[in-house]
């Protein structure tokens, strides 16, 4: 049992399990009132008063993070969840229907993937504001799900003629019978991998919509909207106002990301 | 030989328009479902003083009555002649609001377009060299780092390190005023809106051509040539990046929508005169025509993008075309 942590990420996970803990338990946490505007003390260094500083409304950056990383993680899993669901949906039904219908929906979703990411979540915002959780977590959703799409649906092709799918449709297993039993476990370490990178790409297109004045308002507290007052804070240049946010919110992709890598070698190593 | 030739170009060319097309109706549909009343954002103010007559009047002017079906076909028919309609916040057609800024964007996204090349083959192949030895896992460390780390983020913290506390580079615009000519301007203020794209996009292009050279090492020629005595950075250079180039080829215009998405963020955060700036100001605004031609415009360049690469391809190896595809 000696240096069982050898090879695991250990430290990605303490620190991530510290921001979360930290966020769930923000109301313990805070020492100010995260919708109060301190208007006696606007764009105040770190201080002992307020430990991370204070930005250009006036709110403590200690208090409001942990308020804020609420949101941000939790735009992130909903919206990879709902990325998850539509992407193993789609490439479930791709990859076990025939020659024709699966390649007509490929090239529909070459079609979807080709357009910049951003570019359709401009016109997305237009049609649906994101200026809140569900909206975000849903606009996000639904145009991050072709890459997990793709995967599933060559995983499934694989493995879809192998004897074993063949002997369970011979014996009577339906559609969703052999996909559920037989065909889906076998993705399923991709799904994770897929999910948790999602994750992190999830969190990343909210903060940049919401720096870019498209998403969250900034009375509406996430990493992306306290740092939509970015450009306020170059012009007083108070730098613990972008530093702070920024370095949890890369913190947490960062350990995001090593955790996922983790999984993914694990379940490779599985595998064979 | 000549006639499959030339169907599998017009095959290839129906694609494109069809794509276009589809793409024409999903973006003239979504903006038509946006919320606000387009003769609001057309007329602005104004429209607060006029009566209810002179507002129908108005629609019925701008062709607001009609079906959807109908203004589509419209729209349609005005911009296969080149009218893509007004731009509601300029007053101006969108093409002209567009054409002084798509050269700045070219020179943006097409120098980070370049330079992450160039850098993600070199990277690439230093980190092949050195497979898990000390410089490999370093370039791996770093590279993954700055890939996560969000590209805004690192505009607005290289602003403030290096314009605003240092003062070394400007922290916004293409040029100063009245230096529109001088190209060291124009080079200084390239520089970070640059080393944000390429920060941001470099590791992922390295680290796909990283892992597909090393694959290729693993095969059987790579074993032979070693057999022969050939070393390992002969094996490389000559034998696995030869196979390599056509992967390259079609990374590079799968990485267009990637990029281009780069170069909008870049350009907001760097207040930088370009289209993809635009298309952030047009989304704020609501100004729908102009968000259109944007994000038909884009489109056209990723289609493009994709052709033209399928061509180099068939160019570069032949076997391609009969397969068609290359597998990641």
């Amino acid at each position: 049992m000696k240096n069982w942590w050898k090879g695991k990420p250990v430290l990605s996970t303490a620190v991530l399990a510290l921001i979360v803990i930290g966020c769930l338990g923000a109301p313990l946490i805070a020492n100010h009132d995260p919708a109060g505007f301190y208007l006696e003390s606007l764009n105040q260094p770190p201080n002992k008063e307020f430990y991370f500083g204070t930005d250009s409304l006036g709110r403590d950056l200690f208090s409001i993070l942990f308020y804020g990383g609420r949101t941000s993680l939790g735009i992130g899993i909903s919206a990879a969840v709902i990325m998850a669901v539509l992407g193993v949906l789609y490439g479930c039904v791709s990859g076990t229907a025939n020659d024709k219908i699966d390649s007509a929906m490929m090239r529909i979703m070459e079609f979807c993937g080709s357009i910049p990411p951003i570019l359709m979540m401009l016109i997305l915002t237009a049609v649906v504001p994101a200026s809140n959780m569900v909206s975000m977590s849903v606009l996000i959703g639904i145009t991050g799900w072709f890459s997990l799409a793709r995967m599933v649906r060559s995983e499934i092709r694989q493995i879809r003629h192998s004897e074993y799918v063949l002997y369970a449709r011979c014996t009577g297993g339906g559609f969703f019978y052999v996909t559920a039993h037989h065909l889906l476990p076998n993705c399923l370490p991709a799904v994770m991998f897929a999910m948790i990178s999602n994750v992190s790409a999830a969190i990343t297109m909210e903060s940049t919509l919401s720096f870019l004045g498209l998403g969250l308002p900034p009375a509406q507290l996430s990493w992306g909207s306290m740092l939509s007052l970015a450009n306020r804070a170059l012009l007083y240049n108070t730098w613990w106002a972008i530093v702070i946010p920024g370095l949890f919110l890369v913190m947490t992709l960062l350990c995001i990301t090593n955790i996922g890598n983790y999984i993914q070698r694990e379940a490779g190593r599985r595998h064979g | 030989m000549k006639v499959v030739m030339f169907k599998q170009w017009a095959k290839r060319w129906m694609w494109l328009a069809l794509e276009m097309l589809l793409l024409s109706i999903l973006v003239f549909y979504l903006a038509r479902q946006a919320p606000g009343d387009p003769l609001q954002s057309f007329y602005g103010d104004a429209m607060e003083s006029m009566t209810e007559v002179e507002r129908q009047a108005a629609r019925e002017r701008l062709g607001l009555n009609d079906g959807l079906l109908v203004q589509y076909i419209r729209w349609l028919t005005h911009a296969l002649q080149g009218d893509f309609g007004l731009s509601y916040k300029y007053k101006m057609p969108v093409l002209a609001v567009m054409k002084p800024l798509i050269g700045n964007t070219l020179l943006l996204g097409g120098m980070a377009y370049i330079t992450v090349f160039i850098l993600a083959v070199v990277l690439a192949i230093v980190c092949a060299f050195y497979e898990g030895r000390l410089p490999d896992r370093i370039i791996c460390r770093i590279g993954t780092i700055f890939y996560y780390i969000p590209g805004f983020w690192l505009g607005v913290v290289l602003v403030l390190v290096f314009s605003i506390n240092l003062r070394w580079l400007p922290s916004s615009g293409a040029y100063d005023v009245g230096m529109q000519k001088e190209l060291g301007n124009r080079i200084r203020h390239l520089i970070l809106p640059l080393a944000v794209m390429v920060a941001s996009h470099l590791w992922y292009y390295a680290h796909m051509i990283r892992n597909k050279l090393l694959d290729e090492m693993q095969k059987d020629y790579a074993l032979f040539a070693r057999a022969k005595g050939c070393s390992r950075s002969e094996i490389l250079w000559k034998h696995c990046l030869r196979n390599v180039a056509p992967a390259i080829v079609n990374l590079m215009a799968v990485s267009i929508p990637h990029i281009t998405s780069g170069t909008v963020v870049a350009e907001a955060v760097f207040n930088y005169p370009g289209i993809g700036n635009l298309a952030v100001e047009s989304a704020k605004y609501h100004d729908y025509n102009l968000l259109m031609i944007n994000v038909l415009l884009t489109g056209l360049m990723v289609f493009v993008g994709s052709f033209l690469a399928q061509a180099v391809n068939e160019k570069i190896d032949p076997r391609i075309k009969e397969t068609g595809v290359i597998k990641w």
